[in-house]
């Protein structure tokens, strides 16, 4: 199979799982208990006429389906609504125009809203899990390589007691120790008050915030890569290839460099992109130990207010990242194996 | 480890179980808090302090294990039965079932866990039954995966199609064959869907979603977290309730990991493992080999060791000589130990194997001695293999043709990219591919051709010796004519020497100088091909003759040497073969025979046979 149709395939099955997603969203959030037609109109500030606009530009006056009316029982009838005069037509339509919805509570568009919090998010999952994955995996492969040893025991007990911290614990022992001793910042992005310093200044004032939040997740996901990467290596080492290698008078380093780590990175790929998920669970706990303005925190924030646009855009954000992250996956995937295409 | 994680877990239990005899005050009751009492340090009264409303943190520590487990364990299984019924419904079903039920598994799966139940519980009621039905509910997408592919696994084995066969039912079919094989899998998955259910309940309890009408860990961390426990310098409200849930996680990682090992036990070795050096006689006595010998190889022994087992013995005190331009056939039953001399030559033991006697000299430098780097050098330059199976030979993710390059590189650093990839396409074509499949990978190569491409990467380097491991098994006859034909003519234009580790006589016959028949890792018979096929004179080679179908004559059944070859752990006192041996006499029980000449250029080891000179010099020396 070609790469092209490949990438077809692949895009298409992704687009169908998003299509699932979008409909299971968009119900989720109208049996859910408090609906947003009417928690939005509660705000007394708003006037008659904001309402209304409101109402009308996300279809809120109109049935969720079309015959949804017609399923009831006592009211038996013809289905006489026009389907593209439903909320569900009109919110898949406002998504395709890259409308969100409008926050409940701070009455800023949800796109707006998200994509400062996606950022942060980003800034706080891509330091840590950079560092994680290649601490992980430089680890794993010297436990591997070192099977049976004593730095191979330690490695493995240090990450199966790492990977059993609650990540927002090992969270607050990291800021309890860090704010009391090594003078670091409690939590928030940027010390209050420093906007109108200098580049150099603040630059150096949001790596000190980030250092405790990077280091809990590095901590966290550090044992779960390494742990992977060491079974997949132990595998990887006993194949007939790597004495191959050997025989061929190749050195030790050339033989992991060369025939054993692309061989055992593979399936850490489909572990990363899967994980964006998890990783996502995570960032929810570590912005809320560490204040970190970021998606979870808007999670967070939005649960409690009832903020249900907020809401289901930050569900569809994330689901639409971590499909696309597999997609991404799946194609580095094919590209690193070339069986993988031969299998197809 | 499963059993520590087991009792870890058991620990918690008791703890949860006997709470209220345990703990000194009862969390729930009423309680007036004077401000001295509030974040007081650990004392005799209080072992681990008191928290932000003056409660003993110890008391509530050991209470909060109840929550921890109930949710764990109750979650979990709504996990684990949603996850299992639509894995195995699944996966026995097949078809569009299958596809529609993943689709639905994958969507939930993109949705993240935990803000999904933070909503459902927040838009709920955050008591105990919605909080474990909410993490049951949303957890189950990992087992139903892992079920999946397992029925699909255990779906075609044999006695599923035997059971369809016979008329079974298909709830007949899942309950009674493909439940019990899932079942292992599933209780492993168990565990760390517990694990799993417990951290998210801390979370959300920690976000403060929990109960309030129970004490849970994560909520004591809420309320030290929230009410100033970090900047009071309350470490011990904020490390004990971790500890605990890190106590109870950890203790099902363990259990889960532990079984995990026993379950799916992996490959206690690997080949970049540390070798015990070789033990080897660094003296150079005086040898009786020819002097022209390439390689000589003297008294070598191989023990495996293994822990709580006496080693086994895969070769001992062999010894035999190869010049240039031979080739000498290395032949013997599976598990007699030819694998294990031809990797110990160049010191590829797996780091179970340890040279415990012995000298391999090549050129005359004994090469159990030589440090790893030097090593390294002669290997492939000097002395290259084709491995046994080319298919796990060769590195699936590498292009055949850079593979060759890799080692022509090696050993010859000053070569420029030009001249290799020259070299790599000559190579190829020498066994009759082409030199543009080079950049093809092993998958799109038919057997034959991998076998050749293991072949021409052998000869890469120009080496002086070639071990081929059974080169032209599992190949049709035309190709293995192919390349018997090609070693010949490499032998004649550059001198080759070849050992040829083999099963079949008939080739052996056709291409080989000297013969070297092993039993149970020892020498039984080493003379030349003549000698061997018309004068054999140890009766496990009599019996290898024999059993080797002769064509020219009429024979109406096939022979076969009874009994076993021994096992390599527990060797017979006295001659390997003796069990198997129809001439045995009461020596051969009792004493190993020494490998006798019993020829001008023959010698065996059986105490049936005369030496025709006395064996004084122990080194043989064939024609």
């Amino acid at each position: 199979m070609h790469a092209g149709q490949l990438l077809l395939r692949k895009a298409g099955s992704a687009l169908l799982t998003i299509g699932f997603v979008l409909v299971l969203n968009f119900f989720l959030f109208r049996v859910l208990p408090g609906d947003p037609a009417r928690a939005g109109i509660k705000d007394p500030r708003m006037t008659r006429a904001a309402q209304a606009a409101i109402h009308q530009r996300f279809g809120l006056d109109k049935p969720v389906l079309p015959c949804l009316a017609s399923l009831n029982p006592l009211r038996r009838g013809p289905c006489l609504v026009n389907p593209l005069q439903t909320q569900f037509f009109i919110y898949v339509n406002n998504l395709l125009h890259g409308e969100l919805g409008i926050s409940y509570h701070t009455k800023i568009p949800v796109g707006q809203l998200l994509r400062a919090r996606l950022w942060n998010t980003a800034v706080l999952l891509s330091a840590g899990q950079t560092l994680a994955i290649v601490l992980g995996v430089a680890g794993g492969v010297l436990a591997a390589w070192q099977a049976h040893t004593r730095i191979d025991y330690a490695a493995l007990i240090i990450s199966l007691v790492a990977w059993s911290l609650p990540t927002f614990w090992l969270g607050l022992i990291l800021l309890f120790w860090g704010s009391r001793y090594a003078g670091l910042p409690i939590g928030g992005q940027l010390t209050p008050g420093l906007a109108a310093a200098g580049t150099w200044a603040q630059f150096t004032d949001a790596a000190r915030h980030l250092v405790l939040p990077t280091l809990t997740q590095t901590i966290i996901y550090l044992a779960e890569y390494l742990l992977i990467m060491r079974s997949t290596m132990l595998d990887v080492l006993a194949e007939d290839y790597i004495l191959t290698a050997k025989a061929k008078g190749l050195s030790t380093f050339q033989v992991l460099k060369d025939h054993a780590l692309r061989n055992a990175a593979l399936p850490i790929i489909t572990i990363v992109a899967l994980n964006l998920g998890f990783t996502v669970a995570g960032a929810v706990q570590i912005e809320a130990v560490f204040s970190w303005p970021g998606l979870g925190q808007a999670i967070f924030e939005s649960v409690a207010r009832r903020d249900y646009p907020v809401l289901q855009g930050a569900f569809l954000l994330l689901a639409v990242s971590v499909i696309v992250a597999n997609l991404l996956a799946d194609l580095l995937y094919s590209w690193l194996d070339p069986r993988v295409q031969a299998a197809l | 480890m499963a059993l520590a994680g087991a009792g870890m877990l058991l620990f918690a239990l008791g703890l949860a179980v006997f709470a209220p005899l345990l703990a000194a005050e009862d969390p729930r009751r009423a309680l007036l808090a004077t401000s001295y009492a509030i974040y007081a340090a650990p004392s005799a009264q209080h072992w681990l302090g008191t928290d932000d409303a003056g409660r003993d943190v110890l008391s509530n520590l050991i209470f909060g294990a109840r929550v921890s487990l109930t949710v764990g364990f109750f979650a979990s299984f709504i996990s684990v039965a949603i996850g299992g019924s639509i894995g195995m419904l699944a996966g026995y079903a097949g078809g569009a079932t299958d596809r529609a039920l993943m689709r639905f598994t994958d969507v939930v799966l993109v949705i993240p866990d935990l803000p999904l139940a933070i909503v459902l519980v927040a838009l709920t009621k955050p008591s105990l039954f919605n909080i474990i039905l909410v993490i049951g509910l949303v957890g189950w997408t990992g087992t139903a995966r892992l079920v999946r592919a397992q029925t699909l696994a255990v779906k075609q084995r044999k006695f599923v199609h035997r059971a369809r066969a016979v008329g079974a039912s298909d709830w007949r079919i899942i309950t009674r064959h493909i439940f019990p094989l899932v079942l292992p899998l599933l209780v492993v998955n168990t565990v760390l869907v517990i694990s799993l259910a417990i951290l998210e309940e801390s979370a959300l309890s920690f976000l403060g979603l929990s109960d309030p009408t129970t004490v849970s860990w994560g909520q004591m961390l809420n309320y030290a977290f929230s009410r100033g426990a970090t900047s009071s310098g309350a470490w011990w409200a904020l490390l004990a309730p971790g500890a605990g849930i890190v106590w109870v996680v950890l203790g099902c990682t363990l259990l889960g990991y532990g079984l995990e090992q026993i379950l799916n036990p992996r490959a206690k070795a690997h080949h970049l493992m540390r070798q015990a050096a070789p033990q080897t006689s660094a003296a150079q006595s005086a040898s009786s080999a020819p002097a022209d010998a390439l390689l000589e190889v003297r008294g070598l022994s191989v023990d495996f060791v293994a822990p709580q087992q006496p080693p086994a013995h895969a070769v001992q005190d062999l010894s035999f000589a190869l010049r240039p331009g031979e080739i000498m056939g290395l032949v013997g039953e599976s598990g007699c130990g030819k694998t294990t001399l031809i990797l110990s030559l160049l010191r590829l033991l797996p780091a179970a194997g340890r040279i415990t006697a012995g000298q391999v000299l090549y050129r005359g430098r004994n090469l159990l001695a030589l440090p790893e780097a030097q090593l390294a050098a002669v290997r492939w330059k000097e002395i290259a293999i084709v491995f046994q199976g080319a298919m796990n030979a060769l590195n699936p993710l590498l292009p055949v043709g850079r593979q060759i390059a890799e080692a022509v590189e090696r050993h010859d650093p000053a070569a420029t990219n030009a001249a290799v990839a020259r070299r790599v396409g000559e190579l190829l074509e020498q066994v009759g591919i082409p030199a543009a499949r080079g950049r093809q990978f092993a998958h799109q190569y038919s057997g034959g051709m991998r076998q050749r491409a293991m072949i021409a990467m052998a000869l890469a380097c120009d080496p002086k010796i070639i071990i081929a491991d059974e080169p032209t098994t599992a190949l049709d006859v035309i190709i293995q004519a192919q390349i018997l034909e090609l070693l010949n003519t490499l032998r004649q234009r550059l001198g080759l020497a070849v050992i040829f580790v083999t099963h079949d006589l008939g080739v052996v016959a056709e291409i080989c100088d000297t013969v070297l028949v092993m039993y149970g890792g020892v020498a039984a018979e080493y003379a030349s091909v003549d000698a061997v096929f018309n004068q054999p004179q140890h009766p496990y080679t009599r019996a290898l003759l024999a059993a080797f179908p002769d064509f020219s004559r009429q024979q109406n059944a096939l022979v076969s040497i009874p009994g076993q070859p021994p096992r390599l752990h527990a060797l017979p006192p006295g001659c390997r073969f003796a069990p198997r041996c129809s001439s045995a006499v009461a020596q051969c029980h009792a004493q190993q025979p020494r490998l006798l000449r019993v020829g001008a250029e023959h010698y065996a080891s059986c105490h049936l046979l005369q030496p025709t000179l006395p064996a004084g010099g122990a080194i043989p020396q064939p024609a």
